[in-house]
């Protein structure tokens, strides 16, 4: 028959997706009906899901192969998620060398690190209506970026929040880490600040009389959130966090929930 | 560090090429069911396991970075928001359709021209599909490709990354309609005898 045979001939173009709307509708309807077209149609489709596959990006860019979406499409999708989702129950951790209570929420945070810095990349856009020199934000936007991007500072994030040798200062709620020239606020139960205001780090440059705005940051629904402070801690006398409007403020605008001396 | 257990199984791809590929396979139709019952831990994982195929098959077709995220926020916010969409079968295959005709929609927008939309594969053979071809990697199917003779592998390419129709491809190339028809199906019948060989039982 010649539709058959029309349509047999069809069947490599229609896996692809090569038909035009017509024809494809044609050799839908004769596969309801023709086992013989249906046996080649099986044939066929397989390879062209490995053709798709063959697309696939790549993480190893030296394979030169494509490079994958950015670190931030991710985050902005996971925010928009779990802004979605109802209060999910803490995820299970297999972490061995635990410290009391509040490991396991590094754990989870060390997932939310990218994310914290990333949202506040983000918040950093819209502090430009509230002035900040465009040099501070430019260097804190590149900061942040480079931070986010690297698993080695994920890494060095988890390894200075475990070293028995780094300088840990409770807070309420969490604690303040600093090791060498990294400063860290780890957040084990922070309360989500309310709504349109975010939580703000602050930090005292050695000799200077006013604090430096650092990051924003909200913590995740489980209340955990842990940022790495840009900047060199060693120059840092101490460190804030107070609740400030979302995109962040140049000056406390309200009581620090905390202040952490560095001794 | 990675949180849940899901998400370690695609920690050591790179490494564990073969492994890590079956547990993908099994594990996206689980973790649908998870994203169904709204567990962002499951959501993430597919994610993780999905986004570079989403990704390069849109780049690949758009041939623009930007406009390739958009595509992949797109595929996976429409999984978290309609998570009933995808209900059983091969999901490496679903996904994959999903982007390609996703990145159609804005191939078409930008200019008229393509119509091709990928139809859905026949209900029974998505399980054989699945475990046939869950080892084989990109850069394996890559090199297969390479191999095809460059007649069959043109227009196989230009009918799947462009969006064009074999009537176009016809034209373009000055080859008759039906050769190019032949040499499609050739192509594809090739391109699954070369990766058969690969495949682990």
């Amino acid at each position: 028959m010649i539709e058959h045979d029309d349509v047999f001939e069809n069947l490599g173009a229609y896996a692809i997706g090569a038909l035009n709307g017509p024809d494809a509708a044609a050799v839908r309807r004769h596969l309801d009906a023709c086992g013989e077209c249906r046996r080649e149609y099986r044939e066929l489709s397989p390879a062209v899901t490995l053709l798709a596959t063959s697309a696939e990006s790549c993480a190893d860019a030296a394979s030169g192969a494509i490079a994958a979406p950015s670190a931030l499409l991710k985050a902005r999708l996971m925010r928009q998620v779990r802004a979605d989702a109802p209060a999910q129950a803490p995820a299970a951790v297999g972490m061995r060398r635990m410290r009391p209570v509040v490991w396991p929420a590094y754990a989870v945070a060390a997932a939310c690190l990218a994310i914290a810095l990333i949202s506040s990349v983000y918040n950093i856009g819209l502090s430009q209506r509230i002035g900040q020199a465009d040099a501070q934000i430019a260097a804190l936007t590149s900061h942040a970026n480079a931070l986010a991007s690297s698993s080695e500072t994920q890494k060095q994030m988890v390894a200075d929040l475990m070293a028995p040798d780094s300088q840990r200062f409770a807070v309420n709620g969490g604690e303040v880490v600093k090791n060498e020239g990294r400063a860290y606020v780890a957040m084990h139960s922070a309360p989500m600040p309310p709504k349109g205001k975010v939580y703000q780090a602050w930090y005292l440059r050695a000799g200077s009389k006013t604090m430096t705005p650092s990051l924003t940051f909200v913590p995740d629904r489980t209340g955990v959130a842990v940022v790495a402070i840009p900047g060199n801690a060693k120059v840092m006398e101490a460190v804030a966090v107070s609740i400030e409007p979302e995109g962040g403020s140049k000056q406390p605008t309200s009581k620090p929930a905390f202040v952490v001396k560095f001794t | 560090m990675h949180p849940a257990t899901p998400r370690r199984r695609f920690a050591n791809r790179g490494q564990r090429k073969n492994e890590a590929k079956v547990t993908r396979v099994e594990d996206a139709s689980r973790l649908m069911a998870r994203v169904r019952a709204r567990e962002t831990a499951a959501f993430e994982a597919l994610y993780d396991g999905y986004h570079r195929l989403v990704y390069g098959i849109a780049n690949r077709m758009l041939h623009d970075a930007t406009a390739a995220e958009d595509v992949t926020q797109g595929v996976f916010l429409k999984i978290w928001s309609s998570p009933d969409v995808f209900s059983s079968g091969n999901f490496t295959a679903w996904i994959a359709r999903v982007a390609r005709n996703r990145s159609l929609d804005l191939l078409r927008s930008r200019a008229a021209h393509t119509e091709g939309e990928l139809p859905e594969s026949l209900p029974a053979d998505e399980a054989l599909e699945e475990r046939a071809f869950a080892s084989i990697d990109a850069a394996k199917v890559r090199d297969a490709l390479a191999r095809l003779p460059r007649e069959q592998r043109e227009p196989i390419e230009l009918g799947f990354f462009s969006g064009i129709t074999h009537e176009e491809i016809a034209r373009r190339s000055g080859i008759p309609l039906g050769t190019i028809k032949t040499r499609i199906r050739s192509g594809l019948r090739r391109l699954r005898e070369t990766l058969d060989g690969a495949v682990t039982a």
